[in-house]
């Protein structure tokens, strides 16, 4: 009786999962197929000619490679800022005890909840209104805005994980607040800063909506210039682009892997699985 | 010496480009390349500029350095980006067409053109050039161009007589239209026209257009002209308004027939053009810009984009033979709307679109 | 040094740089919002009088459809992604053996970083006309032609930008259960499947809120899927924004309604935080 319940549930949790991992990379097999595509339009799939052309032109195309060059930027600048802040505010409130914690809380985290669009119209205007025209500028600060309540949020997870026993032991032993959180509370959040970082760079390398805004015609994420191009011409470099973010990712976690653990990034929890 | 004109901040003092162009270019200081920021629409008309160029640089030995931007969306996206950073803007030469012509020439942004370097001008008419109210000359026009109706003729073989017909169960989801604010409403000006109204009373217009939505014959509302080819081009739209650049890259792939002789309704003519903001490199702009404007120049930049060029010495492309009209069709079949009108209520027509018409769509 | 002092100036720096970032722009944005506006100019009018007339502006029941069509998409996306994301969540945690978890996880951030604008151009590609799954929107019985169709199609492109966040943050949450609370049970004599609903499902319910908080906001504000996907007729809110501030030029009415999107957001982030928290108390954290 048991086994033919326990058997219908795996039947629909495989079925489930398949699907959901189905759906995620389904449209990466397209886009590398059709990177390949020979025509000069949007024609039916498959298609019938196959070519590199797409590859040349990201190749050769400036107006994309500054978009990289800019987007790498301007994501390690916003998340390195963002991680040093954000760490030190998320030890502050998990474990301080001054008022007006929650209210602090509550500030770091409302970009979560103010439209991207929103955010980026209202930092250009603030900026401008500060005479600050540099492109740059303007997105580091934009970045810095959104990345900070990812890198709070993982932040504060794992530290609640995280004894405070073992801090008041070393205070206890004498050891002056600042040592005790870099030697102890910081060692044992690692993992969940490491991972709060790498989240809140993906998220900022991705981030369109407010780029968009703070962006200048010579200061411009990869985003951006993705959209201008998908919006102003037609062509397939884009699916040629995907399949090399597909390698650049897959290299990247690859290494990530060799260096510290794919685990990581989510942590191994308090049970180690 | 020629004086090398250079950017400042605040309005005031701009070197004269006349007497830059007194001297000599022999004695050019050496120790600064020129730099312009030119905004131009993508797809052919980035590439045709590119190539055009080039043959520039080539030609005159310039070491004229230039950024291109390109418009996303409708060109008037352009203006807010402008406005955000006046006078500080970064910007030098604008691609454009009137309606976004009138917004700067109103904002006062422009230079008026300097006809001792854009010596072709000369030969322009001057019906399409763009003039502030002092009655100076403020855009170089390169193209005219048009919006009008059409169909794929491969995927909707008979086609439609009147924008009437598009009521019909047949067209259901078959119509690629634009935003209201894309081709500055002239979508809304040509429903209008069809029931008997105009730009000013647009009235019967919105009842059209809002019988249009609830027929469910409208399949995609673009907001670039890009999307407007893209979307053509995949084959489920047969049904379009949209202006000739759109209508040019799809109609090299796909038969395309353009209805701009209905009776019942217009080809809508505009131009397009440089324009030069002020506090540009004035000499570079102009040379640049009258350097486009030559009989040959015009004729290859427009061969690519499916427009009239605006030298009478450059010919037209063949495939758009009969998209644009002859002197006596003129009067009964080209309309050309008052763009400064517009400017004005394209914002409640956006907003009207959201509120009356997006909803209808089943 | 006294810890409290300690915390405080430890906080601090991020509240130096942090504060005028977030109240800055926000005033500046209401300001905006309560200019007149003429058509054909760009931006309000400075130093006008003002009025509450872009506020009114959305006082009419076709907004309020565009906010119900934002929320109910978003709904809809924010549980698909809460159910597939807790399985493959808890695949990853419990199931799978470590390779396979490592390869997942790595398939998980690799999606996360390629751009969305190339994720929406695969989906597009892979279920629009010429695709090989265009006709994937039957199985559900919906007409490609229709509005319906257009809207699943920004669902799957919503559900791809928020099914790895959700994933995510619920690979965490599971990690926080005990797996001996289950084993526990099924020594007793449940069924797995019976395990799985009585003892770690509940148990991962605030991980879950969390998640879908996450994930719905993320799904409400987002501009590009509806932008690029919903071939202009299926429009967000943030869609409606974006045309005011790049297209028409409109600043305030722009303001005005992201200023009236922030405060039913907030709204919603409130009651629905409250409500979870009575009918769940939140576990407690350690050491605090």
């Amino acid at each position: 009786m048991k086994r033919i319940e326990d058997y219908i549930g795996t039947a629909i949790y495989t079925t489930v999962l398949l699907f959901a991992g189905l759906f995620l990379v389904m449209p990466m097999i397209v886009a590398v197929v059709l990177s390949f595509d020979a025509r000069s339009f949007l024609g039916a799939f498959p298609p019938t000619e196959f070519s590199l052309r797409w590859y040349r032109e990201f190749l050769s195309d400036d107006y994309l490679h500054r978009g990289l060059y800019t987007s790498l930027i301007v994501s390690t600048i916003a998340t390195l800022v963002s991680t040093v802040l954000g760490t030190f505010a998320a030890i502050a409130i998990d474990r301080g005890r001054f008022k007006g914690r929650a209210t602090l809380e509550a500030m770091f985290l409302s970009p979560l909840i103010i439209p991207t669009v929103v955010t980026g119209f209202a930092v250009l205007i603030f900026t401008a209104s500060l005479g600050i025209m540099d492109g740059l500028t303007r997105l580091i600060l934009g970045h810095i805005l959104i990345t900070f309540p990812y890198i709070l949020r993982t932040v504060l997870a794992v530290l609640s994980g995280v004894p405070k026993r073992y801090t008041e032991a070393a205070l206890s032993l004498g050891a002056k607040p600042w040592l005790a959180t870099i030697e102890v509370t910081l060692p044992l959040a690692r993992s969940g800063i490491i991972a709060g970082a790498i989240f809140a760079f993906v998220m900022s390398f991705d981030e369109v909506a407010v780029s968009l805004f703070l962006s200048d015609p010579f200061t411009y994420t990869l985003p951006v210039a993705l959209l201008t191009q998908m919006r102003a011409s037609l062509n397939l470099t884009i699916a040629a682009i995907s399949v090399i973010f597909l390698v650049v990712s897959v290299l990247l976690i690859l290494a990530l892997d060799k260096l510290a653990g794919v685990e990581t990034l989510t942590g191994r929890g308090v049970y180690g699985r | 010496m020629s004086k090398l004109t250079r950017r400042h901040f605040g309005k005031g003092a701009l070197v004269s480009a006349g007497a830059a162009l007194a001297m000599p270019a022999l004695t050019r200081p050496a120790f600064a390349s020129d730099q312009l920021l030119i905004v131009q629409w993508g797809a052919m008309w980035i590439e045709v500029s590119r190539e055009i160029l080039e043959m520039y640089l080539d030609s005159t030995g310039s070491d004229l350095s230039v950024t291109w931007e390109q418009h996303s969306g409708g060109s008037a996206a352009i203006l807010a980006r402008i406005q955000a950073e006046w006078p500080n803007t970064q910007r030098n030469i604008v691609s454009a067409w009137d309606p976004v012509f009138r917004s700067m020439i109103k904002e006062d942004w422009l230079e008026p053109v300097d006809e001792s370097i854009v010596t072709n001008m000369s030969s322009i008419p001057d019906l399409f050039v763009q003039k502030d109210s002092a009655g100076r000359k403020m855009t170089v026009p390169l193209s005219t161009a048009g919006a009008f109706w059409g169909y794929r003729e491969d995927i909707l073989p008979d086609g439609f007589d009147t924008i009437e017909d598009l009521l019909r169960p047949e067209f259901r989801g078959q119509v690629c239209i634009p935003y209201p604010v894309n081709l500055t409403g002239l979508f809304i000006v040509t429903c209008a026209i069809q029931r008997g109204g105009d730009e000013f009373n647009t009235e019967p217009g919105w009842d059209f257009v809002k019988e249009l939505a609830a027929s469910g014959a409208i399949g995609q509302i673009c907001t670039s002209n890009s999307e407007f080819i893209n979307a053509m081009a995949t084959g489920l739209y047969g049904v379009g308004f949209w202006n000739n650049g759109g209508w040019f890259a799809t109609a090299t792939n796909f038969p395309v027939v353009i209805k701009n002789r209905m009776p019942d309704n217009k080809g809508f003519l505009y131009n397009e053009g440089f324009s030069v903001l002020k506090g540009s490199p004035l000499e570079p702009s102009w040379e640049l810009t009258n350097f486009f404007a030559r009989p040959e120049i015009n004729e290859l930049y427009n061969m690519n984009l499916g427009s009239g060029p605006t030298h009478p010495d450059a010919k037209a492309n063949p495939l758009i033979a009969d998209w644009f009209y002859g002197p006596d069709e003129l009067e009964q079949y080209a309309y050309v709307a008052d763009f400064d009108h517009l400017g004005i209520v394209l914002s409640d027509w956006n907003a009207r679109w959201e509120r009356e018409v997006l909803p209808l769509i089943p | 040094m006294p810890l409290d002092r300690f915390h405080k100036i430890l906080v601090l720096p991020a509240v130096l740089v942090f504060a005028p970032l977030v109240i800055g722009p926000l005033i500046l944005l209401f300001q905006e919002s309560l200019r007149p506006y003429e058509g054909g100019s760009i931006g309000g009018t400075l130093n006008a009088y003002l009025t509450l007339s872009n506020y009114t502006e959305f006082w009419h029941p076709t907004y309020a459809k565009y906010f119900l069509d934002t929320f109910r998409v978003s709904l809809i996306v924010t549980l698909l992604a809460l159910v597939l994301g807790y399985l493959l969540a808890h695949y990853v945690v419990r199931v799978a053996k470590p390779r396979i978890a490592k390869l997942v996880l790595a398939g998980l951030l690799g999606v996360l970083f390629i751009s969305l604008i190339v994720r929406i151009y695969a989906i597009t590609l892979t279920f629009g006309p010429i695709g090989p799954l265009r006709d994937i929107s039957w199985l559900v019985g919906i007409d490609p032609r229709t509005r319906r169709h257009t809207e699943l199609m920004v669902v799957f492109g919503l559900l791809h930008t928020v099914l790895p966040l959700v994933t995510l943050t619920m690979i965490g949450t599971i990690q926080m259960v005990n797996p001996r609370l289950e084993e526990a049970a099924m020594s007793l004599g449940a069924p797995g499947w019976r395990a799985f609903f009585s003892v770690t499902l509940p148990l991962s319910i605030p991980g879950i809120v969390s998640a879908g908080i996450i994930g719905y906001a993320f799904s409400i504000s987002n501009l590009v899927v509806p932008l690029l996907m919903g071939r202009g007729f299926v429009t967000f809110i943030s869609n409606l924004i974006y045309f005011r501030f790049s297209e028409v030029a409109n600043f305030p009415s722009g303001a005005a309604l992201s200023v009236i999107m922030l405060l039913i957001a907030l709204g919603i982030f409130f009651a629905g935080t409250r409500i979870v928290s009575a009918i769940w108390p939140p576990a407690e954290r350690s050491g605090r």
